[in-house]
C-alpha cells in the first residue's frame, strides 16, 4: 500500500501539473515534492521496522536496497523542488515529477523488465528537460543525452534478454521469470558464460546511465545545459539509479559465475571513470561542467568501492552515493544562483565572487570542501571506508592508485574553486539575489552530511548492513 | 521450425547488409521496412510452429510500429536531407568489410549462448545478434541524424529477433514497454531534428559541436 502511495504521488502531481498551469501550479508542485518526500521517508522507516514491503502480489517491492534509493530520490527530490519555481513555464513541472516517478518506480519493482522500461522512462522524461532552455548548446545537450542513452539503455536490454534467456531454461514460469527474486533464487544453477556475456551488456547498458568511462559523454553536457533543479536529481540520484540497476544483477552473476568477474570490471571502470575525471577536473572552464565532471569521479568510487567488495566496500559505496547526493544537488543549487546572477557558466566570469555574494558563495566553498571528501562531511567517511575496504580485501595496488586520482582530482577541485571565489572580481553580478530562502536546501544538505560524518544517526549503521546483505545475495 | 527460423533470420541480416551497402535515405528507409516486416512474420511463424499465441499479437503490433509507423516519422525526418550524405564516386566497401567483420564476431560472442541451449531456433541466434551490431555500428558511423536513428532502430530490431529466437518473447508487460519506448524516442528524435533544422538549416550534426572538453 504505501508502496502504491510513493509512486502515486508524483505521478498524480504529474498529471495535474500537466493540466494545471494557473497561479496554483507552483502550490500544486510544492505539495507533490513534500508528499513524495513524506512517503519516501514512511517507506524507508517502514522497511527499516518490518523489513521488505511488497505491493501488487510481489511486483512491487522494497527491500532495504530500494528502501534507500527511495529515501535519496525522496530527498533530492525535496532538496531541488525548492528551486523549481524559478524554471517555473511550460511543461517543467509536470515533466520534474515525472522524472522523478520514474526513478521511484525503477527502484520499487521486482521486475527486472520493468526496471528496465523505467530506467529508459528516465531518459524520455528528462530529455526535454535538458534542452529546457532551448539554446543551441542546450539542444546539442539534449540530442546527444538522447541518442547516447538510448543506445546503451537498449545494450542493457539485451542484458536483460540474455538473462531471461538463461532463466526460461531452468524455470519455465514466464510471468515470473524476470522477477528479482525469481532470478537470485536460481542463480547457482544459470549457465555461468551466458550470465557472464549478460553482465558485460547489463555493465555497458547501465554503465551509460550511471555515467561511468567511457560511456560517460553524453554527462558533462546534459548536467551542464540543464536547469539546476535538473542537473540536481540528475546528478544526485539518476545516477545512482544506474548504479542500482547494476547492483540488482551482480547478486544474480556472483552467485552463478563466481564473485570475481564482477568485482574485476567494476574496479577497471572505476579506476577508468576517476582517471579520466581527474583529468577533465583540470581543464574545465566551466563550473557546471566541473560539477558534472565530479559526478563521474564520484560514481568511480562507488564502484571502486562495489569492486572491493567485503561489508566495508558495499556499505561505503552505498553511504558515498547519498553523501554524494547531498552534497552535489546543494552545489547544482547554489551554481544555479551564480549563473543566475552572473549570467555566465564560466568560472573567470564569475572569478572573485565571494565579494559580491558573500553567503552564495561561502555556502558553495562549503559544500565544495565537503564534495573534496574533507572531515567532517560524511563524503570523508564513506571515502575511508571504501579505500580502508581495498586494504582489507588485498586489493593494495588499486586502491593506492585510486588514492593519488582522488587527490588528482581534489587539487584540480580546489584550484577552480579557488579561482571562482576569490581574486580580483571580474564584473559585479548582473542581477542581485534575492532573500534568504535558497539558503534552507543547502543548509539542510550539509547538516544531513554533517550527519553522516560525524554521528550516525541510530538505525543508520543496521541499515547498512542489512543492504550490503541484499547485495551479497 | 529450424528451417523456416534460419531462413528469415538470414533474410533479415540480408536487408541489413543491403542497408549498409547503399546510400540513399530512401532505399535505406525501404530496406528498414522490409527488414521490419521480415521480423514480423519470424515473430507470427514462431507463435505458431511453437503454439505462443502472444506473439502473433507481438507479430502484429511490431507490424504497425515498425514496418508502418516508424518508417513514416523517418521519412519526415529525412525529407529535408540531401538524398546521398555524401558524394558520389565513394563506395561502400569499407562499410560491407567491417559488416562481414560484425558477423563472424556476432558468431564468436554468441558461443556461449548457443551451447547452453537445444532450442530448434538456436541456429538464427547468432544472425540476430549481427544485426544488432550492425545497426550498432551504422548508429555509431551515422553521418547526420537520420543515419543515427537509423542504425539505433536496426540495433533494436536486431535485439528484438535475439529475444524471439533465444526466448520466444518477453513477458508482455516488457514487450509492451519496449515498443512505447522505441516509439517515444523516434518522436522525440523527430522533435529534437526539427529544432535542429530551424536553427541549422541543415541536419548535419556535425555542425553541432559546441560542447567540448
Amino acid at each position: 500500500m504505501m508502496l502504491l502511495v510513493v509512486l502515486a504521488v508524483p505521478l498524480a502531481g504529474a498529471l495535474l501539473l500537466a493540466r494545471w498551469r494557473g497561479g496554483l501550479a507552483t502550490a500544486v508542485h510544492a505539495v507533490t515534492a513534500a508528499l513524495t518526500l513524506a512517503a519516501a521517508l514512511a517507506v524507508a522507516l517502514a522497511v527499516h521496522m518490518d523489513g521488505v514491503l511488497t505491493a501488487l502480489d510481489g511486483f512491487l517491492r522494497a527491500d532495504a536496497l530500494s528502501a534507500w534509493m527511495i529515501m535519496l530520490i525522496g530527498l533530492v527530490d525535496g532538496l531541488a523542488a525548492t528551486e523549481a519555481p524559478r524554471y517555473a513555464s511550460g511543461r517543467f513541472y509536470p515533466l520534474f515529477h515525472l522524472f522523478v516517478f520514474t526513478m521511484l518506480l525503477a527502484v520499487t519493482t521486482d521486475d527486472v523488465g520493468l526496471m528496465w522500461v523505467a530506467i529508459e522512462g528516465t531518459t524520455l522524461a528528462s530529455v526535454f528537460l535538458v534542452n529546457f532552455e532551448g539554446t543551441r548548446a542546450s539542444l546539442e545537450a539534449a540530442y546527444k543525452y538522447l541518442l547516447i542513452c538510448s543506445v546503451g539503455i537498449a545494450i542493457a536490454f539485451l542484458g536483460t534478454v540474455l538473462v531471461y534467456f538463461a532463466d526460461i531454461q531452468l524455470f519455465s514460469d514466464e510471468v515470473d521469470a524476470l522477477r528479482w527474486t525469481t532470478l537470485l533464487r536460481v542463480a547457482p544453477r544459470l549457465p555461468p558464460r551466458v550470465m557472464e556475456l549478460a553482465f558485460v551488456f547489463l555493465v555497458v547498458g547501465y554503465g551509460t546511465k550511471a555515467g561511468l568511462v567511457p560511456m560517460h559523454t553524453w554527462l558533462p553536457d546534459a548536467h551542464s545545459e540543464a536547469p539546476a533543479p535538473v542537473s540536481a536529481l540528475m546528478s544526485g540520484v539518476l545516477l545512482a539509479v544506474g548504479v542500482y540497476a547494476l547492483l540488482r544483477f551482480k547478486p544474480v552473476v556472483d552467485l552463478a559465475a563466481g564473485p570475481a568477474f564482477a568485482r574485476r570490471i567494476l574496479l577497471v571502470l572505476g579506476v577508468a571513470s576517476m582517471a579520466v575525471a581527474a583529468l577533465f577536473l583540470w581543464t574545465s572552464q566551466n563550473f557546471k561542467r566541473m560539477l558534472a565532471y565530479s559526478s563521474v569521479e564520484h560514481i568511480g568510487i562507488a564502484c571502486l568501492g562495489l569492486g572491493f567488495g567485503g561489508a566495508w566496500g558495499v556499505t561505503g559505496a552505498l553511504l558515498h552515493l547519498a553523501n554524494h547526493a547531498l552534497a552535489k544537488s546543494a552545489l547544482f543549487l547554489l551554481a544555479g544562483r551564480i549563473r543566475a546572477a552572473y549570467d555566465s557558466a564560466e568560472v573567470l566570469a564569475v572569478r572573485g565572487l565571494l565579494g559580491p555574494l558573500p553567503r552564495t558563495g561561502g555556502a558553495f566553498l562549503a559544500a565544495m570542501l565537503a564534495l573534496m571528501g574533507l572531515p567532517p562531511f560524511g563524503l570523508f567517511t564513506s571515502e575511508v571506508m571504501i579505500f580502508g575496504a581495498g586494504f582489507r580485501e588485498g586489493r593494495v595496488g588499486v586502491a593506492a592508485v585510486g588514492l593519488v586520482l582522488l587527490v588528482l582530482a581534489f587539487a584540480g577541485l580546489l584550484r577552480t574553486t579557488q579561482t571562482m571565489l576569490h581574486g580580483v572580481p571580474a564584473r559585479p553580478p548582473v542581477h542581485a539575489s534575492r532573500g534568504a530562502w535558497p539558503a534552507v536546501p543547502v543548509v539542510v544538505a550539509l547538516l544531513l552530511l554533517l550527519l553522516t560524518g560525524l554521528a550516525w544517526p541510530p538505525g543508520l549503521a543496521r541499515a547498512l548492513d542489512r543492504i550490503a546483505a541484499v547485495v551479497a545475495g | 521450425m529450424t528451417a523456416t527460423a534460419n531462413l528469415l533470420a538470414f533474410l533479415g541480416l540480408t536487408a541489413t547488409l543491403l542497408l549498409v551497402w547503399r546510400q540513399s535515405w530512401p532505399a535505406r528507409l525501404r530496406l528498414f521496412a522490409v527488414q521490419s516486416a521480415l521480423l514480423a512474420v519470424l515473430a507470427t511463424a514462431i507463435g505458431v510452429l511453437a503454439g505462443k499465441w502472444a506473439l502473433l499479437g507481438v507479430g502484429a503490433v511490431f507490424l504497425v510500429v515498425k514496418a508502418w509507423v516508424i518508417p513514416r516519422v523517418l521519412w519526415r525526418i529525412g525529407a529535408g536531407a540531401p538524398v546521398r550524405p555524401i558524394a558520389p564516386g565513394h563506395s561502400s566497401g569499407i562499410a560491407l568489410l567491417v559488416a562481414g567483420v560484425l558477423v563472424v564476431a556476432a558468431y564468436v560472442i554468441m558461443l556461449p549462448v548457443n551451447r547452453a541451449t537445444e532450442l530448434p531456433t538456436e541456429g538464427g541466434i547468432p544472425l540476430a545478434f549481427a544485426m544488432a551490431l550492425i545497426g550498432l555500428y551504422l548508429c555509431v558511423t551515422g553521418r547526420d541524424a537520420f543515419g543515427h536513428i537509423l542504425g539505433f532502430l536496426v540495433f533494436e530490431n536486431g535485439i528484438f529477433a535475439l529475444a524471439i529466437l533465444a526466448t520466444y518473447g518477453l513477458p508482455s508487460i516488457v514487450e509492451a514497454g519496449v515498443f512505447l519506448d522505441v516509439l517515444v524516442v523516434v518522436l522525440i528524435m523527430e522533435g529534437v531534428v526539427a529544432q535542429v533544422r530551424r536553427e541549422h538549416a541543415s541536419t548535419e550534426e556535425a555542425r553541432l559541436r559546441e560542447l567540448r572538453g
